[in-house]
Formats: structure tokens, sequence, C-alpha cells
């Protein structure tokens, strides 16, 4: 297995209105291999999506001061020049957004918000970059419908809009998908279904996945290997069995058993999770 | 009434508004220039519908302004007096958004009879005819202006928001200077630099580019704040980071986001620059005669014998307040829809 991509020493610190600097991420190191499933588990507020932000490169610098390495493919991307870190984002490292109903433009039909991806990447004229988005469309499990393909994303469903978005994200077949909690708005039977069809597109298109996630549930079904975040650093990692068999770290027991001790409680800071 | 209903109906009154003025030449009886010096300072022309001797008649007519009634009875026949008001005649060529020539006008009334339905100024020329051909150079001058404003305003106001930083701070300090300025004076020295005898075309450009070239840090201001919460939208976002490049982010993503707010301030710039416009004419700044505009439709009102002694030369002043009270209702109606839609 090769390793796709090489995180070191990662810190995402966020300036607030004080200009104090509050640290998200501090240090975190880890890797992904090809066509591996990573599971990034933890609290709310403790660095998740900081760290899917931070790889895609998408924190302005007015917002927040990222260090450390992240190498995709032996390139390091945070000194990579603005042009070719734009043709990885969607080629090379994709990702899928929490709130579908908010990661999709409420004005622009959703065939035209996948074509859009392919335009950017490929050489194509625009009425083939649609013919091709209805494709990835269909392929999503959505049904192949010129209804569903020229709604807008309000006449979806939660369900129905998080495939659009798998859609745009997988469109052009990238090398490694960030799902960031892709399952956390949807009811349970279409999280079920989500995450079913996540697992068979990843094994199809050997695709590798950060899965960011808080539920054990969804670890569970995909992850190969977990990783348990407090606080902005990365407190036990490993197999998801192993993790769940013996967890070493009060959070990793307290969200893989989902009945936290008393103790593990009073040791969190919840101050800072808020 | 709803908002909805309140935008139709001020559309509907702008649009016509707008087709009067259009198809001057046609709706106008006369030609803007055209003079009567034997009818200087003529009152508005009654419409009668019977005649002295009580008898009435289907079509409208209007008596010879000469002959104010008296002489008429006195010949007891006024059928050599009166002329009736007719539909669709022949009067003087025209053009029609400076193309088609046609000489049909909506109505008339034949040689040597007058129709004067807002009176005439000092050299005897129709008011009303006048009204409507103002309104072309007034309207064109209050809409190329505020394009011109907006445009700056959304280039301005988009790259502030968007890039934020140095940049945003820049180009709002250098827009707090613009609104900061005096424009009228600016206008008074700009004019007074340029030679006394420009061209027509000249000082109407002039006018509008000053004007356009003073007004877009408010829409700007307005543009960049929209611009500002758009650019963390998680669609945003995430479109970036599918690889959509700054400039294809703005004019997709972002920019569209605005046009709530582009189309509102279109409403309320309109009628601002067509008052300013009005005030610069007036003054005497503006195109000049025999041009009408709605500006130099009011500056005989700056001679005291006029405003003391003819009424009707306060015509054009007074039905331009509710042409300026449909627009104001038009934009506050669509803020009304805008923040209803995105609340």
């Amino acid at each position: 297995m090769r390793t796709l991509l090489a995180v070191k020493n990662l810190s995402v610190s966020y300036r607030c209105a004080d200009a104090s600097q509050q640290r998200a991420v501090e240090d975190v190191s880890f890797d992904i291999g090809t066509g591996e499933v990573l599971g990034l588990m933890g609290e709310s507020g403790c660095g998740k999506t900081s760290i899917a932000l931070a790889v895609l490169g998408l924190l302005s610098k007015d917002q927040g001061q990222v260090s450390g390495s992240i190498e995709f493919l032996g390139r390091e991307l945070p000194t990579m020049d603005k042009n070719a870190l734009r043709a990885i984002r969607g080629t090379g490292i994709s990702a899928v957004f929490q709130e579908p109903g908010m990661a999709l433009n409420p004005v622009m039909r959703v065939r035209d918000q996948v074509a859009e991806v392919i335009h950017a990447h490929r050489d194509l004229k625009w009425q083939q970059c649609r013919a091709d988005a209805e494709v990835v469309l269909a392929r999503v499990g959505l049904p192949n419908s010129q209804r569903i393909f020229s709604a807008y994303p309000h006449q979806l469903s939660g369900g129905q809009q998080q495939r659009v978005a798998l859609a745009q994200a997988l469109a052009c077949e990238p090398a490694l998908l960030i799902a960031d909690e892709p399952t956390a708005s949807l009811d349970a039977r279409s999280q079920y279904e989500l995450l079913a069809l996540l697992r068979e597109l990843q094994r199809e298109l050997r695709i590798s996945v950060l899965l960011i996630s808080h539920s054990a549930e969804v670890q569970a079904r995909l992850a190969d290997r977990l990783m348990v975040m407090a606080q902005g650093r990365i407190v036990e990692q490993g197999r998801f069995e192993e993790l769940y068999r013996n967890p070493a770290h009060t959070c990793t027991r307290a969200m893989l058993r989902n009945s936290p001790p008393a103790d593990a409680i009073e040791d969190f800071d919840f101050e800072m999770v808020t | 009434m709803t908002h909805r209903q309140k935008l139709a109906g001020s559309l509907v009154l702008l649009t016509s508004v707008q087709i009067l003025i259009l198809f001057a030449g046609f709706f106008a009886p006369y030609n803007f220039a055209v003079q009567d010096r034997q009818r200087p300072f003529a009152p508005p022309t009654t419409l009668h519908f019977m005649d002295l001797r009580g008898n009435v008649h289907i079509r409208p007519f209007v008596y010879d302004l000469e002959d104010s009634g008296k002489s008429i009875l006195v010949s007891q026949s006024d059928s050599e007096h009166c002329y009736p008001i007719l539909f669709f005649v022949r009067g003087m060529p025209y053009k029609i958004a400076g193309v088609f020539t046609s000489e049909v006008h909506l109505f008339g009334v034949e040689a040597p009879g007058h129709i004067f339905l807002m009176g005439s100024d000092a050299y005897g020329r129709d008011q009303f005819s006048r009204f409507l051909f103002g309104g072309q150079i007034s309207m064109l001058a209050g809409l190329i202006a505020a394009i011109l404003s907006l445009s700056i305003g959304i280039i301005v106001g988009g790259i502030a928001g968007y890039y934020g930083g140095w940049v945003d701070e820049l180009l709002m300090r250098g827009g707090e200077l613009f609104l900061a300025l005096p424009w009228l004076y600016l206008l008074f020295a700009v004019r007074a630099a340029l030679p006394l005898h420009i061209s027509q075309w000249e000082v109407f450009l002039l006018l509008v580019s000053v004007m356009g070239l003073i007004g877009w840090a408010r829409p700007a201001r307005l543009i960049r704040g929209v611009v500002l919460s758009a650019r963390h939208r998680n669609f945003v976002v995430a479109a970036r980071g599918f690889g959509a490049s700054d400039l294809y982010l703005l004019r997709r993503h972002v920019l569209p986001e605005t046009y709530g707010v582009l189309l509102t301030q279109m409403t309320l710039l309109i009628p601002q620059y067509v008052l300013a416009e009005v005030t610069l004419t007036f003054l005497g700044l503006g195109v000049g005669e025999p041009l009408p505009s709605w500006g130099s439709l009011l500056s005989s009102l700056q001679q005291y014998y006029v405003v003391s002694s003819y009424w009707w030369m306060f015509l054009p002043a007074l039905l331009l307040i509710p042409l300026f009270l449909v627009f104001y209702t038009a934009a506050d109606a669509l803020q009304e829809l805008h923040k209803s839609v995105t609340l």
C-alpha cells in the first residue's frame, strides 16, 4: 500500500477577536495509504473539520494559521502555487461536507453544479460536461430522471442533496475523498444507504477516504483504521476492533462505548468544546 | 397591498412612462424646438365637449387661443374657431430611437389651432412635448450614470469583499473619500475648467460621467458587505475545494448573491441621478437650449415673473414628484421581497 497523503506536525490556529490565537489542531501527524479508509473521530470542536480544511488549503490567511507539512503523492501542498493546488482540488483530493443543503449553491441546478466541477478540470465543452454530470449523478444512486437533474437543491431531500454533493466530489475521480460528517444531518435510513453507497464506490473506484465522524456506528461500518482526537490532538490510533476492545484513552472509551464514565466528563474541558 | 403587488404596480407605471418617453415623438403633438412667437406663455389648453350653444360633441375640441371665447359669443358661430382633436394625425416628422422616421402623431389639431396640454413657454413651445422629449435626456442620463456607478461599485466592492485585508482597507477608505466629496461643487469646478463652448453631447457625457464616477462608493460598500458574507458560505468554500478559480467563484457563486442589492440600488440610483441632472441643468450646467431636459424645463422658474404669473410652468416639477415616488416604491418593494427571500 502506497502512502497517498502524509501529514506531519500539522497545527492550525485561529485568530480570535482579541487578536489572541486559539489553537484548534496541535501537532497532528498521520498518513493515508491508497485505497484505505481512515476514520477520524472526536467530540465536536476538537479540530476534525480544521484538519479537513487545512488539507485542502481552504483556510484563508486572515482566518487561520496553518503550519506543518502536508504531502500529497510526494508534493508539499501548503507551499504549492495557487494554480497547481487548484488542479489537485477536485481531481486529487475532494471533499464532501456536512449539511449538504449549505454546501450546494441554492440558485444553481444540481446538474450544473456537478458539471462545473468537470468543466473546471477537463477540457470539455459545457454540453459534454453536463452529459457527464448526469452519468455521475446516476452513479451515486440518484434516479436517472431529468426532473432530478434539473432540480434546485431545495427541491431534493437531505439524502438526495448529500448524493449530489458526493457526485460533485467524485466527478473527477479523485484519489482521496475527505468526507466531513457526511451523514450527520441525515435520518437513520438515508444514513445507512449513503454509507453503503460510499463503501461500494470506495471499493469500486479504489479511492482513499478520510472519514470524519463522531459516530462510532459510521466508523465501524467504513473505517479500516481509526484515529481519535481530543482537544486538537490525536490521542489514540489503531485498527477499529482493537480500539473497541481495549480503548486506552478515556475519550476513545467514551465515544466507542457511548457511555462516558464520570471521570471522563470531569477531565473534559467543555469550555473549549463548545 | 403585498410587496409583490406594489412592485408589479410600480413596474407597470414605470414601463408606461418609459414608453411615453421613448416614443416621445409619437405621443407629443409638436416638435420640442418648434416655436410660436405669437403665443408665449399660453395657458394649458382646455378640452371641451360642449360648445357655447349647448351641443355636446363626442370628439373633444379646443378653441383657438386668440379668441378666448369672447369673440365667439359675438360672432355666434364658433365653427371656424373650434378645432376638433384628431387622432393619428400627420404632423412634423420625428425619429423613434434615432432610427425610424415617422410623421404620425397620436393626437393633434389642425393648424392654425393649437393644443398646449401643459401650456407653452416663453418662446411659445409646447411644454407637454418638451416634457416628453426632455425625459429622454434626463432618464438616459440617470440610467447611464446609475449603470456606470453600479459597474464601478460591483468591481470595487467585489474585489474589496473577496480579497479582504489591505486591498479592502485601501478601496473602502478611498470610497469614503468619494463619499465626502461635494459632487455639486466638483461638477462646478470641472465645468469651469473646461472651455465655455463645448458640444451638447460633450456636456451630456461630462454630466453623466461625473455623476457616475462619484456615486460608486455607496453601492460598492453594500456589495462589499454581501460579498464578505458570501465568500464564507459553505457552498463557496466547497466550490473552491473542487478547484474553482477566484474569478469563477466570484462570477458564478459570489456575485449572484449581490443581484438583489444591485437591483434595489439601481431603482434608488436612477431617480437620484435624474434629480441630480435636473439640479445641474437648472443651474445651467447641463444640456442647453434648444434641447429640452427636465432640468431646463424648470430653469425658467428662476425668473420671478414666471413664478408669479404662469402657474403652469410648475407642472413639469409637479409631474416629477409622483414619478420619483413610483421609483422609490419599486425600490422599497424590491428590498422587502429580497429580504423575505434571503431570510
